[in-house]
């Protein structure tokens, strides 16, 4: 299944006159895992948001799997699943009722719902906490329920917005194997992170964001080749070089 | 399709989950509720019991004895002379009712007899209700005891056999039972505590209707803020049925509160039967309808949870204490003419009458109008101005 799934063409977005994204332009392949590296405050959420056709942008379009996000934004959302930064998820209700509701608005029936919530659970390792209110869960097993939520319409294409910020290693793992899995059952994947050593491991290719606009695009392998030997340099590095500060600022 | 639906149903169940909104808009209710019980129910009739010692034994003691347990409250007790004497002492009660030896006989016979009441100081006011009854009974039988007597004495010289003398007076004086020449009758006029009942009942429904405006607010913004609305457009959720189903949320949570609230007080403080139940819950979801379009309105244009509560805080205040929750606003003055623009002041009009059971919902056309017109400029309002999160669709 080669073939480009999404295409991003001078995509900007500007907040009371200031730019937030400023013309960004790349390309995910299916059955990758695409990185968006960039600081805090650098443009990924907000490119992410146009992306999965919730914020309007002022120029530029996105294509995915051949529909305009702006004009055809139904076809789009049917091959789309969102997980987004913050946990957007019901803490009252269980897991399972969580995964349910959106199951269903993902317009699954209520049997095909529960079975696959069931399913999502069983992926993020939470299929014994199924039944308990997500209020009581610990961040990483919140972030596991806000992954699997986004699982329940089964994308072609997921968008995870820093889906690892502050959650211990068990849970963190748990992420990375089902990206991982997921990927290898035909899912494309857009990864925003500003963590380096994350998107080094995880990701096919990374686009390094800065200040709204993409400023070096490539597998980490080529981007790391620009400073000398890959197996010496550090992504750090690369942003370092690219931006004279350092990312972890 | 079914999809707003669903929504209504997520958004009544974590209504129903979390602890503080329930507190505020059902426990609330239910103790302002109990209050109102306190003032208006407890309508209750009398109860006692009546202590008696029967030294007589006869038919017409026993009569007595009866006529008294067949009145429904009263219960009878009979103690031995020795038994009554040690429960004055003790208190045990206050007053017993002693029936001599040769009552029966001497009624019989139409001469004198006599009833002693016994009692520590003046018996108490159960006591003195109690005594009046029997002293009543007790005259009844004398008189009737009075009437066989003459009558024996006036045709007591005649050939007529005494058994059909006795036959013909008993006959004609349970003919006196069955229609009495005097006929006394209660009528229920309703009372004063009715009418306020009828009056505050309403007013605390709708204020805590009104109290689902900021509660949905509320909840409105913080899930712009936190990215449920948002999130769910990513579905195939559509913006119109994320709307639809906000607003048939706030309906439903409001619905809840009045059916708690309106099912205590037609239980408990017995208001009206199921008709006047139905009529009332129906034109509730009028007022829920229009509650909730004004939640949405606040919600989407608040651009913080402060905001909203704030806005919610001060409409809610001010439609009931300008709409007449606490007291009549009359017709003529700054009042009425600040009630005007008050959901209240019609809500509670049109409940009032059902409520009352003076009216029905045939006649509630005019509240009715002005209510649903509400609900359909706040729904116009907040679509136009509905959005899911921060300069977003
Ligand atoms: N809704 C908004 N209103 C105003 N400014 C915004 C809004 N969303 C994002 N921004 C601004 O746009 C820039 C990019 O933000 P964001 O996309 O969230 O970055 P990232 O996700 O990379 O941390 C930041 O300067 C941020 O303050
Ligand atoms: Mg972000």
């Amino acid at each position: 299944m080669a073939g480009t799934i999404l295409e991003a063409k001078g995509l900007s977005k500007s907040f009371d006159g200031m730019l937030a994204v400023d013309d960004v332009s790349f390309t995910i392949q299916r059955q990758e895992i695409f990185g968006l590296l960039g600081p805090n405050g650098a443009g990924k959420t907000t490119t992410i948001r146009m992306l999965a056709t919730v914020l309007d942008a002022d120029g530029g379009d996105v294509e995915i799997g051949g529909h305009s996000a702006r004009r055809s934004s139904g076809q789009v959302r049917a091959l789309i699943g969102l997980c987004p930064q913050e946990l957007a998820l019901y803490e009252e209700l269980s897991a399972l009722d969580n995964l349910v509701f959106f199951g269903r608005m993902a317009g699954l029936g209520s049997q095909e719902a529960r079975v696959r919530a069931e399913e999502n659970l069983q992926l993020v390792g939470l299929q014994d906490r199924a039944k308990g209110a997500v209020a009581k869960f610990s961040g990483g097993m919140k972030r596991r329920v806000n992954l699997a939520i986004a699982l329940m319409g089964r994308p072609a294409l997921l968008f995870l917005d820093e889906p690892t910020v502050g959650i211990d290693p068990q849970s963190r793992n748990h992420i990375f194997e089902t990206i991982l899995r997921l990927r290898d059952e035909g899912m494309s994947v857009l990864y925003t992170t500003h963590y380096m050593e994350e998107a080094n491991r995880l990701c096919d290719r990374i686009a390094i964001i800065d200040n709204g606009r993409i400023i070096a695009i490539g597998t980490p392998v080529e981007l790391k080749t620009e400073l000398g030997d890959p197996a010496q340099v550090t992504l750090e590095e690369v942003f370092l070089h690219l931006t004279g500060r350092s990312l972890r600022d | 399709m079914f999809r707003p639906l669903h929504i209504a149903l997520l958004e009544t169940k974590r209504f129903l989950l979390d602890r503080g909104d329930l507190a505020f808009s059902l426990a609330l209710p239910v103790v302002l509720f109990a209050l109102m019980y306190g003032t208006f129910g407890g309508g209750e009739s009398f109860n006692g019991t009546a202590h008696f010692v029967d030294l007589d034994g006869g038919p017409a003691a026993k009569l007595l004895v009866e006529s008294l347990s067949d009145i429904d409250g009263i219960d009878v007790e009979m103690h031995s002379l020795e038994d009554a004497d040690q429960g004055l002492d003790r208190s045990s009660f206050l007053s017993v009712a002693v029936i001599p030896e040769g009552f029966s006989e001497a009624l019989d016979d139409g001469e004198q007899t006599s009833l002693t009441f016994r009692q520590r100081g003046s018996g108490g006011n159960e006591s003195q209700i109690i005594n009046g009854i029997i002293r009543a009974i007790t005259q009844e039988m004398a008189g009737e005891a009075q009437v066989y007597s003459v009558v024996r004495e006036v045709i007591g010289e005649s050939s007529l056999p005494a058994s059909q003398v006795n036959q013909a007076v008993f006959t004609s004086l349970a003919e006196a039972h069955q229609s009495p020449s005097v006929v006394v009758r209660s009528i229920d006029v309703g009372g004063a505590s009715a009418e306020v009942l009828h009056r505050l009942l309403p007013g605390i429904l709708v204020m805590f209707l009104l109290f689902a405006v900021s509660l949905g607010s509320q909840a409105l913004v913080e899930e712009r803020r936190i990215g449920t609305l948002e999130r769910l457009l990513t579905t195939r959720l559509s913006l119109n049925q994320l709307f639809a189903g906000r607003f048939l949320a706030g309906v439903s949570r409001a619905m809840v509160q009045a059916v708690v609230l309106l099912g205590l007080a037609f239980v408990v403080l017995q208001v009206g039967g199921a008709s006047v139940f139905v009529q009332t819950l129906i034109f509730c979801v009028l007022v829920a309808a229009a509650v909730s379009a004004v939640s949405l309105l606040i919600g989407t244009l608040a651009r913080s949870r402060d905001q909203a509560t704030w806005s919610a805080v001060f409409f809610t205040m001010f439609m009931t204490v300008f709409g007449g929750t606490f007291f009549e606003v009359g017709n003529t003055g700054a009042l009425a003419f600040l009630s005007k623009f008050t959901i209240n002041k019609y809500a509670i009009d049109a409940l009032e009458g059902l409520v009352s059971g003076a009216e029905g919902l045939s006649t509630q056309g005019p509240e009715a109008a002005i209510i649903a017109g509400v609900a359909v400029a706040s729904l116009l309002f907040a679509r136009l101005a509905f959005r899911t999160g921060v300069g977003g669709r």
